[in-house]
């Protein structure tokens, strides 16, 4: 069975279905193909843009007077700029004249940003924040994380605006995946180090059984018990003592709110105790990851996307200097997608997009020339190389950074520097010279890259007709 | 000891150490636990897990990870690995690819092995039916109560009777299942109605055997495999070029099969015969102007044999047929693709489980507000069915097949 959109998006993460909603948003027909879930759907949900350079606070050694991590994404972003020219920000910026490149990325940015908000906007994975600031909101274990957009239901504005503000971290008996004295702990150790508002902070175990039995219980359960219509009353009642002890201002629960009510149960909770309730951040993979990749599905939907799940696309065909052919497997039956262009986004590691082990690192589909985190070809490198000795290591990892190199319209090179097809762009996680782990730039670049391929596949297929 | 009474000996311990060897089939499988990442993301969208809770049904990974301790001690699942309905929704989300499903088959297949103690009671009595009569129901027996149940069955539907053809050297071998061979015969006899209309030069098989799913879904590998290779003889004794198929678990069964055995035959859906080999052209000539049904919403749901354990691809198919029928509005479910809890013979032992997972579609099929569910599989359709009525609802249920039949014009 074959078929013949406009646009074949591979991979349907963030990058992905931006890049297809892009497309049929502008009257294209677009086809997202992805194996399952992808790593949009695995992650925390936060949509950061930059908090920190590649080399993370390293940086300070040469430029002690830089703030990090940066307080504002826009800081960021023109540090990026200056400093690291092949970043997939930079990229985005040599479409624009030399002395314009920073002005025109943080534009591209905004708008990206502006967009996915509109979209998002009433769905479950509601955004809040803008490119004015980084927010630092609280994650599972207590620490904080420069982000740039947060579902709503997971910021809390005025948190850290009172010395009188008093938050407990509250947890559920039986659910392994948070410990709110923990959490707790370590959060009020940071804020007493920082001097940093609130310092009054309290812990408490709620009782919340979705099948009946207070133990053994996961996160997904929870969020799905509170869906239905008035389970959230028996968590207000239960919260409702703790608050009225401790007197407190603020409650903070891991993201478990609910998967299409957490808004609403939010509101609920708040509006009945007279105290604002938010969200942790969580582990992978978390119900916010889960909400946003639900969220995202339907936006391309709405937008007129054909999303096909269950197939992995195997290999292609490219003849005078044009992808012909993609052929893509499902469990039981092959298909051949002949797209008049693709846009490559399956990520890295976790989505399938390169592939590595002790030969060297793969590109899954187009066989690609990967690249390391200084540009050289990284076929043959060991991984192995390109990490540290510690996992959790402050410097982060080379490997990382490894991927794919484009052009300025974000088209894969070959050791040359020449595109290996006109009709093929890439973007999101596969692309190198970006760092996200240590950056918190992941779900900014594949936003924004997304942004940019989608658009320049839409131009190629106008400019063809 | 000569080599093969060394052979003889190691192959006795086996046994005694209760270990059966991993067949060449099964290595792959047992490779790709070695990708699991523990990342959890296939308990977060089991099925099973949603309607029954993690304490009950400890979700695919936990099923998946038994096998990488050593030895694995696959009985210590056995109160878990049964009530995994085999939607295939873990290895779909799952990034690593790893074939849990399979899995869960292959941990079933030992468990049977050498603990059959520990193997449902529901089961051991399809296994007695199955092995008595090659079949996955027990047959009528009366034959006559099974032509007046068939023709009541099509009185009320509207259908007409075809006679049963079979002959050698035909293109297409049709292939009903057991569940339409001996329970919803209507869906037979549609599909027959179907191929008919059609002019396509099918025949049925002469003696209905089963394809061995069930076999291989309650861990009686011996018999799955005795059945498959019973049905590959009576294949190629047919001399067709094509098999097609109205049932999800055949479709993906057999496809599984003839590739293992080397058929060298390709499988389709009813749905995928009908949009590939067919065409839409025909079939819109065909549905496109039928006038005499009034208009009609109907809402779909997507076997999991076919769309995971296939291809999604199939229930495009089915869209695209429906589509071109006169009269017909499609709205989706908001669980159009979830396990309907009628599959991995969960339902034989512990239905309380099935319905539950049942629970969500039910509840999104009653929000489309359709008057009608169509499912291109007999299975779905009867748990559903039942499960509807159950509840009050008033959504009626059609096998896909029997809908369409339904509707073409009479030759």
């Amino acid at each position: 069975m074959n078929t013949t959109p406009d646009v074949l998006v591979i991979g349907g993460g963030m990058a992905g279905i931006v890049a297809g909603t892009i497309a049929a948003e502008n009257g294209l027909e677009a086809l997202v193909m992805r194996t399952g879930q992808s790593a949009t759907a695995y992650s925390s949900g936060a949509i950061d843009i930059i908090g920190y350079p590649p080399e993370g606070l390293a940086l300070k050694e040469y430029f002690p007077e830089i703030e990090l991590p940066f307080k504002t994404p826009i800081d960021g972003l023109r540090a990026i700029l200056s400093l690291y020219p092949f970043h997939p920000y930079g990229i985005i910026g040599l479409k624009a004249e030399d002395n314009e490149s920073i002005e025109y990325v943080i534009a591209h940015v905004s708008e990206s940003i502006s967009w996915l908000k509109e979209r998002l906007a009433g769905s479950c994975a509601a955004l809040v924040g803008d490119l004015d600031r980084n927010i630092f909101p609280i994650t599972a274990l207590g620490t904080t994380k420069p982000t740039c957009l947060l579902q709503e239901t997971m910021w809390s504005d005025t948190l850290n605006a009172h010395p009188d503000n008093v938050l407990i971290f509250a947890g559920f008996s039986g659910h392994s995946e948070f410990d709110a004295q923990s959490a707790m702990r370590a959060y009020l150790e940071s804020q007493l180090r920082t001097g940093e508002f609130p310092h009054k902070i309290g812990h408490c175990e709620v009782e919340i059984a979705p099948f009946g039995k207070p133990y053994n219980i996961s996160s997904i359960e929870l969020a799905r018990h509170f869906d239905h219509e008035g389970s959230v009353d028996h968590l207000t009642s239960a919260l409702k003592a703790h608050v009225d002890k401790l007197g407190a201002t603020h409650v903070a629960v891991p993201p478990v709110l609910g998967i299409e009510q957490a808004s609403q149960n939010q509101a609920q909770i708040q509006k009945e105790l007279g105290v604002e309730v938010f969200e942790l951040i969580s582990l992978p993979p978390s119900v916010p990851g889960f909400r946003l990749q639900r969220a995202m599905d339907r936006v391309f939907k709405k937008a007129g996307g054909t999303l096909l799940i269950g197939h992995q696309a195997k290999s292609a065909t490219i003849k005078n200097d044009m992808v012909e052919s993609v052929v893509a497997q499902s469990p039981r039956r092959e298909v051949t997608i002949s797209p008049k262009t693709i846009i490559l986004a399956p990520g890295k590691f976790i989505g399938g997009g390169l592939e590595a082990d002790e030969t060297g690192i793969r590109e899954t589909v187009f066989n690609l020339m990967p690249v390391t985190s200084s540009l050289y070809s990284a076929e043959d490198v060991r991984p192995t190389n390109h990490t540290n000795v510690y996992s959790l290591s402050p410097d982060g990892h080379a490997l990382f950074a490894a991927g794919l190199a484009v052009d300025m319209d974000f088209r894969p090179i070959d050791a040359d520097g020449i595109e290996h097809a006109r009709n093929l762009y890439c973007a999101g996680s596969i692309l190198a010279k970006y760092n996200y782990s240590m950056e918190k730039s992941g779900l900014g670049v594949a936003l924004n890259t997304g942004f940019a391929a989608g658009r320049n596949a839409v131009k190629m297929v106008r400019e063809a007709s | 000891m000569t080599e093969e009474e060394a052979f003889e000996f190691v192959k006795h311990t086996l046994k005694e150490e209760r270990i059966t060897p991993y067949r060449k089939d099964e290595i792959e499988i047992v490779h790709s636990v070695e990708d699991c990442i523990n990342c959890g993301l296939c308990i977060n969208h089991c099925p099973v897990v949603a309607a029954i809770g993690v304490d009950r049904f400890t979700g695919p990974r936990s099923i998946a990870v038994e096998l990488s301790r050593s030895p694995p001690e696959f009985w210590s699942t056995a109160d878990k690995v049964y009530l995994c309905t085999g939607c295939g929704t873990c290895r779909e989300v799952c990034p690593k690819n790893v074939n849990i499903p399979e899995v869960v088959n292959l941990v079933r297949a030992r468990i049977f092995k050498h603990r059959p103690d520990l193997v449902p009671k529901g089961l051991h009595v399809v296994r007695e039916i199955i092995t008595k009569y090659n079949l996955a129901f027990e047959p009528w027996e009366d034959p006559e109560e099974k032509v007046e149940s068939r023709d009541v069955r099509l009185e009320r539907l509207g259908i007409p009777y075809i006679e049963d053809i079979i002959k050698t050297g035909a293109e297409v071998l049709f292939y009903p299942g057991c569940q339409a061979e001996e329970l919803a015969q209507e869906v037979r006899e549609a599909a027959k109605v179907v191929l008919s209309y059609f002019d396509v030069d099918f025949t049925l098989i002469d003696e209905m055997s089963c394809c061995g799913l069930p076999s291989e879904l309650m861990g009686d590998d011996e018999t799955s495999r005795k059945l498959s290779a019973l049905l590959k003889g009576k294949v190629e004794a047919l001399g067709i070029k094509k098999v097609v198929t109205t049932c999800a678990g055949c479709t993906s069964m057999l496809s599984k099969i003839s590739q293992r055995d080397n058929w060298d035959i390709p499988i389709y859906h009813m749905v995928e015969y009908l949009v590939e080999e067919v065409g839409l052209v025909q079939i819109s000539e065909a549905l496109g102007s039928t006038s005499e049904f009034s208009d009609v919403t109907v809402t779909v749901h997507d076997p999991c044999h076919l769309i995971r354990h296939t291809s999604r691809r199939t229930m495009e198919d089915a869209i695209e047929i429906l589509k071109a029928i006169n009269g017909v509005k499609i709205v989706i479910s908001e669980a159009e693709d979830s396990c309907c809890g009628g599959g991995g013979l969960v339902a034989y032992h512990s239905k309380d489980v099935a319905n539950a997972v049942v629970q969500e579609n039910l509840v999104a099929i009653n929000k489309t507000g359709a008057d009608r569910i169509l499912a291109p599989c007999p299975l779905c359709t009867a748990q559903i069915e039942a499960n509807l009525f159950r509840s009050g609802s008033s959504v009626e249920v059609d096998d896909l097949m029997v809908f369409i039949a339904k509707r073409l014009p009479k030759k």
